[in-house]
C-alpha cells in the first residue's frame, strides 16, 4: 500500500476553528483553504464551459462543408473557448492550488492579504459572467481569436467593450493574486523557511506572481487601446490615421509569451513535488531547478516575436528571435533532466499522481520540440496559422497545465479532506485522458503540416480522416473528464480515512498537519526541526 | 554543524512588513497599469 492509512493522529480541529457557516463562510470567504476552494470550483466549472466549447469546434470539424454552426458562431467559439481555458481555468486553478498550498508550504497561518484575497476571487465570476454574455448580445461574442488582433477586433459588435471591460477585471484579479502571493511568500514563512529550503511549488509560484504584475497591465494597456481606436476616435492600429496594427502584435505578444509561462512555471513546480515522492528520493538538482525557473522566467521576456515571424520583420530581429527563442531549451532540458535524474535508482510507484506527473513529462517535452520546431524562422513560414501551431500549443497546455494541475489535485486531496480518492477510478481517469489527449491532438500535427490553416470551420476533403480521428479523439476525453468531478465529489463525501503523511514518500510541511488541516494552517510556527525534515531536498 | 534557532518576528513587525511590501507592490502595479494606460492616451491626444 503506498499511502498511509493511519487515522491515529487525526484530529477533530473543528471544535475550535471558529469558521463562518452557511453562504457567509463563502461570500465573505478570508480563510486561504476557502478562497483556494472556490478557485478550483471557479476553475472546474470554466473547464467544462470551454470544453463544451472545444467540443463544438471538433463537432463542425468532424466533416468537411458547413454541418452545425454559423461561420461567425464558429469564430467565437475558438476565441472564446480560449479566453475559458486560459484565463477562467488555467489561471484559477494555479490560484486555487496557491492559496490552498502556500500557506501550508511555508508554515504561515494564511495568507498575508486575506479581505484582498477574497476580492480578487470575487472579480472572476463576474467577468466571466460579462464575457459569456457577449453570446447574447447584437454582434455575437469576440471572434478574432484570444490574440484580440485588430482590425479584426475592431469589427466586433456591443461585445466588444464587454470582452474588453471582462480582460480588465481577470488582469486586475490577477494582480491582486500575484501582489498577495508575493506578500505571503516574502513576509510570512516560518522562522528558518530559508528561500532554498521553500518548496519548488512556492518558488514556481513567487517567479510566475511577479511575471503577472510584470505583464498583467501590458495586456491592459493593449485592449483599452483597442478601446480607444473603436470608441474614442485615436488611431493606434488603424494605417490610415497612420497608426500600425502590427504594433498591436508587438504588445500584445510582450504579454502573451510570458503568460504561456505564467501558465506552465506551476506546472513544473508540481511536477517537481510530485516525482521525488513516487520515486522515494530527494529531488535531483534543487538549486538548478529554482535557477531554471528564473532563467525560463527572464527569457520569456525577449522572445514574444517569434509569433510573428511572418508578419514581416529585418533579418536580425528573426535571428535574435530564433536564438533567444532556442535558448529556452536549455533551462527547460534542465527541468526535464533533473526528473529524470530523480526517477534515476528510485523507488518508484505509480499512484495517480505519479501517473499525471510521468505523462506531463513526455507529453510536454513533445510540445516543447514542436514549440523548438516553430522557432525555427524559415520552418515557422511553413506551420505559421496552420494546425501544427493549435497541435503544438495544446500539448503544451492540456498535457502540460491541464494534467499538472489534475495530478496536484490528485497529490494534495487527500491532505484537504482527509480521506483517500477512490485510486482505480483516478487511474481509469488518467488512461482515458492521456490516450485520448493524445488521439485528439497528435493528429493535428500531420493537419498543420498538410497545410490545414487554423481557425476555419470549413476545409478541404483531404483533411477529413485526421480531422475525424481528432473530434473522436476530442468527444472522448471530454467525456472522460467526467471521472474527476465525481471522483473528488466521492473523496469529499468520504473513504478510506489517512494519516498526516497520505504518501509515504511525501516531504514538506504541508504534510506534518492533520489530514483536513485546521481551519488556520500554521497558528505556531513549525519548529526547524519540522522545516528541515521537510525540505529534503 | 550546528543550527542556531531562528526566532519569530514579532507581530507587529511582521504586519509593518506586510503592508509595506504590499505597498510597495501595489503601486508597482497600479503605476504600469494605469501608467501605461495614460501614457498611450496621451500620446494618441498629442
Amino acid at each position: 500500500m503506498a499511502y498511509n492509512d493511519h487515522a491515529a493522529d487525526a484530529h477533530d480541529h473543528d471544535a475550535h476553528d471558529h469558521k463562518p457557516h452557511g453562504w457567509r463562510r463563502w461570500v465573505y470567504a478570508t480563510n486561504h483553504k476557502d478562497i483556494g476552494t472556490m478557485y478550483l470550483v471557479f476553475a472546474g466549472i470554466s473547464f467544462f464551459i470551454g470544453g463544451s466549447m472545444a467540443m463544438l469546434i471538433r463537432l463542425e470539424l468532424f466533416k468537411p462543408g458547413m454541418q452545425f454552426l454559423d461561420p461567425q458562431f464558429f469564430n467565437s467559439m475558438t476565441t472564446m473557448h480560449a479566453l475559458e481555458m486560459i484565463f477562467g481555468a488555467v489561471m484559477p486553478a494555479w490560484t486555487g492550488l496557491a492559496n490552498w498550498m502556500i500557506p501550508m508550504q511555508v508554515g504561515a497561518p494564511d495568507m498575508a492579504l486575506p479581505r484582498l484575497n477574497n476580492f480578487s476571487f470575487w472579480i472572476l465570476p463576474f467577468a466571466f459572467t460579462l464575457l459569456l454574455a457577449t453570446l447574447f448580445v447584437p454582434g455575437g461574442g469576440p471572434a478574432g481569436g484570444w490574440t484580440m488582433y485588430p482590425p479584426l477586433m475592431l469589427q466586433g459588435g456591443a461585445g466588444f467593450p464587454m470582452t474588453i471591460f471582462a480582460i480588465h477585471m481577470m488582469g486586475i484579479s490577477s494582480i491582486l493574486g500575484a501582489i498577495n502571493v508575493v506578500v505571503t511568500i516574502m513576509n510570512l514563512r516560518a522562522p528558518g523557511m530559508t528561500l532554498l529550503r521553500m518548496p519548488l511549488f512556492v518558488w514556481t509560484w513567487l517567479i510566475t506572481a511577479y511575471l503577472l504584475i510584470a505583464v498583467m497591465p501590458v495586456l491592459a494597456g493593449a485592449v483599452t487601446m483597442l478601446l480607444t481606436d473603436h470608441f474614442f476616435g485615436t488611431t493606434f492600429f488603424t494605417a490610415a490615421g497612420g497608426g500600425d496594427p502590427v504594433m498591436f502584435q508587438h504588445i500584445f505578444w510582450f504579454f502573451g509569451h510570458p503568460e504561456v509561462y505564467i501558465l506552465i512555471l506551476p506546472a513544473f513546480g508540481i511536477v517537481s513535488e510530485i516525482i521525488p515522492t513516487f520515486s522515494r528520493k530527494p529531488l535531483f538538482g534543487y538549486e538548478a531547478m529554482v535557477y531554471a525557473t528564473a532563467s525560463i522566467a527572464f527569457l520569456s521576456f525577449i522572445v514574444w516575436a517569434h509569433h510573428m515571424f511572418t508578419v514581416g520583420m529585418p533579418l536580425a530581429g528573426q535571428l535574435f528571435f530564433m536564438l533567444s527563442t532556442m535558448l529556452i531549451a536549455i533551462p527547460t532540458g534542465v527541468k526535464v533532466f533533473n526528473w529524470t535524474a530523480t526517477m534515476y535508482k528510485g523507488s518508484l510507484s505509480f499512484e495517480p499522481p505519479m501517473l499525471f506527473a510521468l505523462s506531463f513529462l513526455f507529453l510536454f517535452t513533445i510540445g516543447g520540440l514542436s514549440g523548438l520546431m516553430l522557432a525555427i524562422v524559415p520552418a515557422d513560414y511553413q506551420y505559421q496559422d496552420t494546425y501544427f501551431v493549435v497541435a503544438h500549443f495544446h500539448y503544451v497546455l492540456v498535457p502540460g497545465a491541464v494534467f499538472a494541475i489534475m495530478g496536484g489535485i490528485y497529490y494534495w486531496l487527500p491532505k484537504w479532506t482527509g480521506n483517500m480518492y477512490d485510486q482505480t477510478l483516478a487511474k481509469w481517469h488518467f488512461w482515458l485522458s492521456t490516450i485520448f489527449v493524445n488521439v485528439l491532438f497528435f493528429p493535428q500535427h500531420f493537419l498543420g503540416l498538410a497545410g490545414m490553416p487554423r481557425r476555419i470551420p470549413d476545409y478541404a476533403v483531404q483533411f477529413t480522416d485526421w480531422n475525424q480521428v481528432s473530434s473522436i479523439g476530442g468527444f472522448a476525453f471530454g467525456l472522460s473528464q467526467f471521472l474527476f468531478p465525481y471522483i473528488i465529489w466521492k473523496c469529499v463525501r468520504g473513504g478510506v480515512r489517512i494519516g498526516n503523511r497520505a504518501w509515504e514518500g511525501a516531504h514538506g510541511l504541508e504534510w506534518e498537519l492533520p489530514s483536513p488541516p485546521p481551519f488556520h494552517s500554521w497558528t505556531e510556527p513549525p519548529s526547524l526541526a519540522l522545516i528541515q525534515r521537510g525540505a529534503a531536498h | 554543524m550546528a543550527v542556531s534557532a531562528p526566532t519569530a518576528p514579532d507581530a507587529g513587525k511582521r504586519r509593518r512588513d506586510v503592508r509595506r511590501t504590499a505597498v510597495v507592490l501595489g503601486i508597482i502595479a497600479a503605476a504600469f497599469y494605469v501608467g501605461f494606460i495614460v501614457m498611450m492616451v496621451w500620446r494618441a491626444t498629442r
